[in-house]
């Protein structure tokens, strides 16, 4: 019996249809709230229906700027968890400092768009808009990820998770040292700029753009490769596969993505410092999201990361001083019990059934045996 | 030298060449300056008793192992100073003494992602595994009796299945040398058979050349035509398995005087 | 003071904070080397110790030195009712499930120690302090500093003796050599397993005491001491207890000279040379400066 809602369950959420009905709500989402400021500008509503609608939107505010935020965050964080479930889940590379790129994507948006304190940064890098400023962030976290992946993934298992916290832990010491760039403990400014609903839809189109990139890579040579070299790096290597190239190449695909993010994000919050673009926690929650959904699993950082916001923004938002130990102890209860993930619980033994046969089953007298599928 | 080489042998230059080939792990001597040659189309065997340093010379043939001196030739080219990747693309493929199967991954994939990679670019991996590929892999294991387990993870797969999937990963880039680790062992005998039956019809049909290492001395005896035994790394003997067999040095040094 | 006055005083100063580096490594590598379970809240454990020292001395108003009479047993307890919980699940498990486990702990206790005494830097004051001048040359000896490599000296050699002369030293090391041996033997792995995290728990939580006179604690300082921790571990081997008192020596070496001889690195030098060091040494000689490191287990 629970395998037949687990089964049902997996039905739902790979549904094309189902999939595609919220991707669409998704984008529509914002449509209310141009609705409520279009609503908010008139003199006089014209028909009963104009009158009933306004009234709804402007005094129940369904859609705010909060509202937005609180999903562009969503967004952001399932972007980074895929990213990281790029090198951590396929290629079997735990990283413990992939925030490391997210801080120098935001650092050096920040710098490209001008807002340097130092009189001598050269002119060049400085008063970009935003889309190349962005561009330009990925690019630095991609060439910095060539740089440190060269030694550190040469490294294997608990050396290369440690070298790359030490790497997070070192580079947040650097920046924050050289206070003529970074700004110090006064951090830097960003031109404000406040449009949540263009930095909704900039995620939004990001994370359709990532989930489906990590799905194609995983369907790729390239992306099998990544799992043979988590399986078996030795072995891949001497069935031929340049274990060095691939490793070096995903880990750099991924870090040039959450050098992006970590632009993004950078414009958006328009502050930032060494300990807030540095922030350890992010990379815990790339670990804890992507670990929750399922390692190595294309939805795993979807659902992973959309659970463990909500729970956060739900049940410990009433435990303020608390949340921080509650997820401590998430992250050990998840290790220990689910070490598999949601998708490992949803993938064991399951007859891979569509939606589809599954609702024509409920019609049906006898229910047909239908073959494994995927 | 007892080897009765035939004239075909003699006449060609060997597929793969060790001159003076030594290993050295710490104070102890894994290799010691070991000489051998493998002709092309021969099925040749390598014996000797636990830690003579078999799998240590496959290791260093596969380079996972730095040779610490001496020379290997493979095709006519210095090696020992290749990735094994590198290796591998030349057309030398190996299977191991303990399962290097990818576990995680179907059968299929297994054998796909064993496929000959030439030195390409990143970006013609970035594609599905090419129909071609597809197709061999598919013979393959129907030639290996393994295509009922196609979708099967390979982790969930039985030891013997494991070997024949290691010996059909090792057959997919169509390789010219094929070094087998142990492939017996751990085998039920219809496998085994099964088994020899694969090496022999391969080694008649397409010219593939084989090296072995196993302790099984019938499957040696019935599969080789030149036998190789090392002892405390160095070269004890080297002739057919009937010689080898009745020689004294090699008994005593399996079973003590 | 000129430049070799200079550079005499920093190296002794670099070997006086040696002593509290070797034995702050020795929890972390012994763990490691036995269980093989890399223990990534080691940082947080000395930071526990090191609250603890404040809490005695600030608000009971004892010498912090004599706080190790109740830490060392307190942090045993901890120690020993954790791997019962807790790191026995993980023992056999692959290293990832290790380290997050670990992580996640490491998490718990910060956040805890934030919760109950603030974010606030903290520092003990003990009664020994000041310097000792020498006859010669006009060197000092910063007294507390030399205290706490001396008390440092005496914890090695006290596990030293332990493990080399006891019989449940013994037992440990036949424990961390083979496992399945040790059981057939009739050593009661989990118990020894418990006993040896107790101890080295306990060892860190004095290493927190002994940290605490000399710069400032706060809850989140155990990712920078773990670091560390790492590197001298990856230098010396693990278990390794001279090796790791050298390696120890050598970090707080490098931090000295670099913070002397190179402006404006201030105070984040010792995280960044503690992590060059690491990825030297992991780079060039993975097997260890001093001695076999084992080879992690690959990931599974």
């Amino acid at each position: 019996m629970g395998r037949k809602i687990l089964d049902l369950i997996r039905a739902i959420i790979f549904n094309r249809w189902v999939l595609a009905a919220i991707v669409v709500l998704l984008f529509l989402m914002p449509s209310l709230f141009y609705a409520r400021e279009w609503c908010q500008e008139l003199d006089a509503f014209t028909s009963p229906l104009q009158d009933s609608v306004c009234t709804y939107l402007i005094e129940e505010k369904p859609v705010t700027n909060a509202v937005l935020l609180n999903f562009t965050q969503l967004f952001i964080l399932i972007i980074l968890a895929s990213n990281w479930n790029l090198t951590g889940g396929f290629t079997g590379y735990i990283d413990f400092g992939h925030a490391v790129f997210f801080g120098l994507g935001g650092f050096a948006t920040a710098l490209l768009m001008g807002s340097s304190r130092w009189e001598d940064w050269p002119a060049l890098f400085s008063d970009w808009s935003f889309w190349p400023a962005m561009l330009g962030a990925g690019i630095v976290a991609a060439i910095f990820a060539l740089l440190i992946g060269s030694f550190t993934l040469r490294l294997k298992g608990p050396y290369f998770s440690i070298a790359m916290l030490g790497t997070l832990v070192a580079t947040r010491e650097i920046v924050r040292a050289s206070s003529n760039i970074s700004g110090g403990g006064l951090g830097l400014s960003l031109p404000v700029y406040l449009n949540r609903p263009m930095f909704y839809y900039l995620s939004l189109v990001m994370l359709l753009f990532v989930v489906n990139f990590v799905r194609w890579i995983r369907s790729t040579e390239f992306g099998s490769s990544l799992v043979a070299i988590r399986e078996d790096e030795v072995g891949a290597e001497m069935r031929g596969i340049n274990t060095t190239l691939n490793k070096i190449t995903v880990f750099c695909i991924s870090a040039f993505l959450t050098g992006l993010v970590g632009g993004m994000w950078a414009y958006m919050n328009t502050f930032l410092d060494a300990d807030i673009a540095f922030n350890q926690n992010r990379t815990i929650d790339m670990v804890m999201m992507t670990m929750l959904g399922g390692l190595g699993t294309v939805a795993g950082p979807v659902i992973g990361s959309t659970i463990l916001y909500w729970l956060r923004d739900v049940l410990w938002a009433n435990f303020l001083l608390f949340h921080q130990i509650f997820e401590g102890i998430l992250l050990i209860i998840i290790v220990l019990f689910v070490p598999e993930g949601i998708m490992g619980l949803l993938d064991k033994d399951s007859s891979g059934t569509s939606l589809n046969r599954i609702v024509k089953g409920w019609f049906k007298k006898e229910p047909e045996e239908h073959p494994r599928t995927s | 030298m007892t080897t009765e080489m035939t004239s075909n042998q003699k006449d060609q230059s060997p597929l793969l060449e060790g001159r003076g080939v030594s290993k050295y792990f710490g104070g102890l001597a894994a290799l010691h300056n070991v000489d051998f040659a493998i002709y092309p189309g021969e099925i040749m065997g390598l014996i000797g008793p636990n830690g003579s340093g078999k799998t240590t010379l496959f290791d260093c043939l596969s380079r996972v192992q730095q040779i610490n001196t001496g020379e290997i030739h493979f095709k006519g080219q210095e090696i020992s100073k290749k990735k094994p990747f590198q290796v591998a693309h030349m057309g030398l493929a190996r299977t191991f003494q303990v399962f290097r199967v990818y576990r995680k991954l179907t059968v299929l994939e297994n054998m796909l992602l064993s496929r000959q990679w030439r030195n390409e670019s990143i970006f013609r991996q970035l594609r599905p595994s090419h129909p071609d590929t597809d197709q061999r892999a598919r013979e393959l294991l129907e030639f290996l009796t393994l295509d009922h387990l196609t979708y099967e993870q390979a982790g969930n797969l039985s030891g013997g299945q494991q070997r024949l999937l290691e010996i059909g990963m090792a057959l997919m880039p169509d390789p010219e040398l094929i070094l087998l680790d142990e492939a017996a062992s751990g085998v039920n005998p219809v496998l085994i058979n099964t088994i020899k039956d694969r090496i022999l019809h391969l080694s008649n049909e397409q010219g593939k050349t084989f090296l072995l290492i196993e302790h099984n001395m019938e499957f040696i005896g019935d599969l080789c035509s030149r036998v190789f035994v090392l002892n405390f790394g160095e070269k004890l003997a080297e002739g057919t398995p009937e010689d080898v067999m009745t020689n004294e040095d090699v008994i005593e040094a399996y079973f003590g005087s | 003071m000129d430049f070799s006055d200079l550079l005499i005083q920093t190296l002794i100063n670099g070997i006086l904070i040696g002593g509290l580096y070797g034995v702050m490594t020795l929890g972390f590598s012994v763990i490691w080397g036995v269980m093989g379970v890399i223990n990534l809240a080691h940082g947080e454990f000395l930071m526990l110790g090191a609250y603890m020292a404040w809490v005695l001395n600030k608000q009971q108003g004892w010498e912090p030195f004599l706080t190790l009479l109740v830490i060392l047993p307190v942090m045993f307890l901890l120690g020993y009712v954790i791997q019962i919980v807790l790191i026995n699940r993980i023992i056999e498990k692959p290293h990832l499930i290790a380290l997050l486990v670990t992580y996640g702990l490491a998490i718990v206790m910060a956040s805890t120690v934030k919760l109950i005494y603030t974010a606030n830097p903290r520092i003990t004051t003990t009664q020994f302090s000041g310097y000792w001048e020498f006859d010669f040359g006009g060197f000092v000896l910063p007294v507390t500093k030399t205290l706490v490599l001396i008390a440092a000296l005496l914890m090695m050699f006290g596990l030293y003796f332990f493990l080399n002369r006891t019989r449940f030293g013994k037992s440990i090391r036949a424990a961390a050599q083979n496992k399945e041996a040790a059981r057939m033997v009739g050593i009661e792995i989990n118990k020894v397993y418990a006993a040896t995290f107790g101890i080295c728990i306990a060892l860190t939580g004095a290493a927190g005491m002994l940290l605490s006179p000399l710069g400032s604690i706060h809850p989140f300082m155990g990712a920078a001491w773990t670091l560390k921790a790492f590197a001298i571990t990856a230098m010396a081997g693990l278990g390794n207890i001279p090796g790791a008192l050298l390696g120890g020596m050598m970090l707080g070496l490098v931090e000295n000279l670099l913070a002397t001889f190179v402006p404006t690195v201030g105070s984040s030098v010792g995280i960044i040379s503690s992590f060059a060091l690491l990825v030297i040494v992991l780079v060039t000689r993975p097997q260890g400066l001093f001695g076999g490191l084992k080879a992690p287990q690959e990931i599974r």
